[in-house]
């Protein structure tokens, strides 16, 4: 029988279930906004989508094998990148659709709202691990991502389409991710969580 | 010389007798048995619109000496229709499976052979021992958008057929069926049935990957099933039971997240708690007998009525104001 949760071990539980409900909810809005969003710019809903820059693939080898630093990190990185991309299709949607698809503007606001929600929530879960949070603006200036070019109206459909279906599977990925963190840390004694083990 | 020869049904086949000439006597048996000669054009066996009965072993035999000039073993099949594939994953995230069959049979050997390209990556599908017509693949990457595509080719003698199926890593997860299913009685209940189960045993990693279970009951004498959804845990219970009505009752299962719902458990059979039947006693059965005879009401001794202090009158004619007013009403009913 394991020992009494310390209070972080409790705090971590708690955060982790609390991602869990929300990417799980931010994974059913996705879902929503993709349908919507392949119907209303006229997509065929089977097409498939090359891998393109900018857009974080939530694709993974050795899920299993990773540790819960990497995970987090690899999760903050994902959805601040979906922030950028989101915003950029919400004016990209502005600028071209009107009042036609307001509807779809308003569902597009709803989803970077939660990923930023989402985004600030694994900061929190990282600074309790006593994490360093990669900042972002450094980031942009070492790497930076990729201007992103002036694309066609096509072009930006189809980017649209692949980064909501990048998102669907990085909202269950996440609920994957976080799972795994909440289990408790195998050997006791030991810090809580987040040890850099698998 | 011997050999195989493959025909489709229906066929006209002509057999020659190895290399001898069209106008040799010659003999041809089939499966042993000497063949009509008016089957025979010259040396040659002619066999017009085969049938599956028309397999089997010909023979050829010179006409004066009987050497056997020439053997072959009829097959008569069909080409393969298009084959049904499957594929699924019951081991999540471990990996996923595809099986097939054919919709009609050929009746002569069939290969197949199964390819798996996952973008632009072969993978391989390793064949199970048994059952023979399935194979299984490892997950290299999980939570890819990039679809999977397997193609089935079978091929036989006659011809050669192929289908492909393409999907999503998350559409094609479908756990086995809960194991273990027991549904009891709950004491001093008449109308709640306890059910437990467990997750399958295929199931790698329920802690990580949860399922969630739907479960169905119903009384047998009815049809229509009540559905309850159960988003965690191994058990339920069931309160709203018929009393004394034995019960059907199955449970499913699906990946909390993404797939499909399991088949349905085995089915397990329960019939809610009921109280024993109370024996009754001669002189109970005898009181039943005089009550119902006359209009006096006299209740079984076991039977508590009233309490002590409700109670009013003395010695034989004690009542107790219930049986007072029973016993009022009842004189009013014979009157």
């Amino acid at each position: 029988m394991a020992a009494a949760d310390s209070p972080s071990a409790a705090l971590r539980r708690d955060l982790c279930s609390r991602g869990i409900r929300l990417a799980g909810k931010m994974r059913a809005d996705v879902v929503d906004l993709l349908d919507a969003y392949v119907e209303q710019q006229g997509l065929d809903p089977s097409a498939s989508v090359a891998a393109m820059d900018g857009v974080p693939l939530a694709a993974v080898e050795r899920w299993d094998e990773q540790t819960g630093t990497q995970r987090l990190l690899e999760n903050l990185a994902a959805y601040r990148a979906f922030r950028a991309l989101l915003a950029q299709m919400l004016e990209e949607q502005r600028e071209q659709l009107g009042e036609a698809d307001a509807g779809l503007g308003r569902a597009l606001a709803a989803v970077l709202l939660q990923v930023s929600a989402f985004a600030y929530h694994l900061e929190e879960l990282l600074r309790l691990e006593s994490r360093g949070i990669p900042g972002e603006e450094e980031e942009e200036e070492e790497d930076g991502p990729p201007p992103l070019p002036r694309l066609s109206l096509f072009e930006q459909k189809l980017r649209g389409l692949g980064v909501l279906r990048e998102l669907a599977q990085w909202a269950l990925r996440s609920v994957r991710d976080l799972r795994q963190l909440a289990k408790p840390s195998p050997a006791p004694g030991t810090a809580p969580g987040l040890a850099d083990s698998p | 010389d011997s050999h195989v020869q493959y025909e489709r049904v229906g066929a006209d086949v002509t057999m020659k007798c190895g290399s001898m000439d069209w106008d040799a006597a010659v003999t041809w048996t089939a499966n042993g048995t000497d063949i009509d000669e008016s089957h025979l054009n010259g040396s040659y066996l002619i066999l017009k619109n085969v049938d599956l009965s028309q397999s089997g072993q010909y023979s050829c035999y010179e006409g004066s000496s009987w050497h056997l000039k020439y053997q072959t073993y009829l097959r008569v099949g069909t080409p393969p229709k298009e084959p049904v594939l499957m594929c699924r994953s019951n081991n999540y995230p471990k990996g996923f499976y595809c099986s097939w069959h054919l919709p009609t049979p050929t009746y002569i050997p069939n290969s197949f052979n199964i390819s798996v390209i996952h973008g632009t990556k072969d993978m391989v599908c390793e064949k199970d021992a048994i059952p023979k017509n399935r194979c299984h693949i490892r997950y290299l990457q999980l939570f890819s958008t990039v679809k999977y595509k397997v193609t089935l080719t079978v091929t036989n003698p006659l011809g050669k057929n192929f289908t492909t199926l393409t999907f999503d890593e998350f559409a094609i997860v479908k756990p086995d069926p809960p194991e273990s299913v027991v549904a009891k009685p709950v004491p001093n209940n008449p109308r709640r049935l306890e059910v437990s189960w467990q997750n399958p045993s295929s199931w790698p990693d329920p802690e990580s990957f949860p399922l969630k279970f739907f479960l169905r009951y119903r009384p047998l004498i009815l049809d229509q099933w009540q559905h309850v959804e159960l988003s965690d845990g191994t058990s339920h219970t069931i309160t709203d039971a018929y009393a004394g009505k034995e019960y059907i009752i199955q449970v499913a299962a699906k990946d909390n997240d993404i797939g499909t719902w399991s088949d349905w458990s085995v089915a397990v059979h329960a019939t809610p708690w009921t109280e024993e039947p109370k024996h009754l006693t001669t002189e109970a059965q005898i009181a039943e007998t005089t009550s119902a005879s006359t209009s006096s009401f006299m209740a079984p001794p076991t039977t508590k009525i009233c309490d002590k202090g409700a109670v009013v009158g003395s010695g034989a004619m004690a009542v107790c104001w219930t049986a007072g007013l029973v016993m009022a009403a009842y004189s009013v009913l014979f009157i």
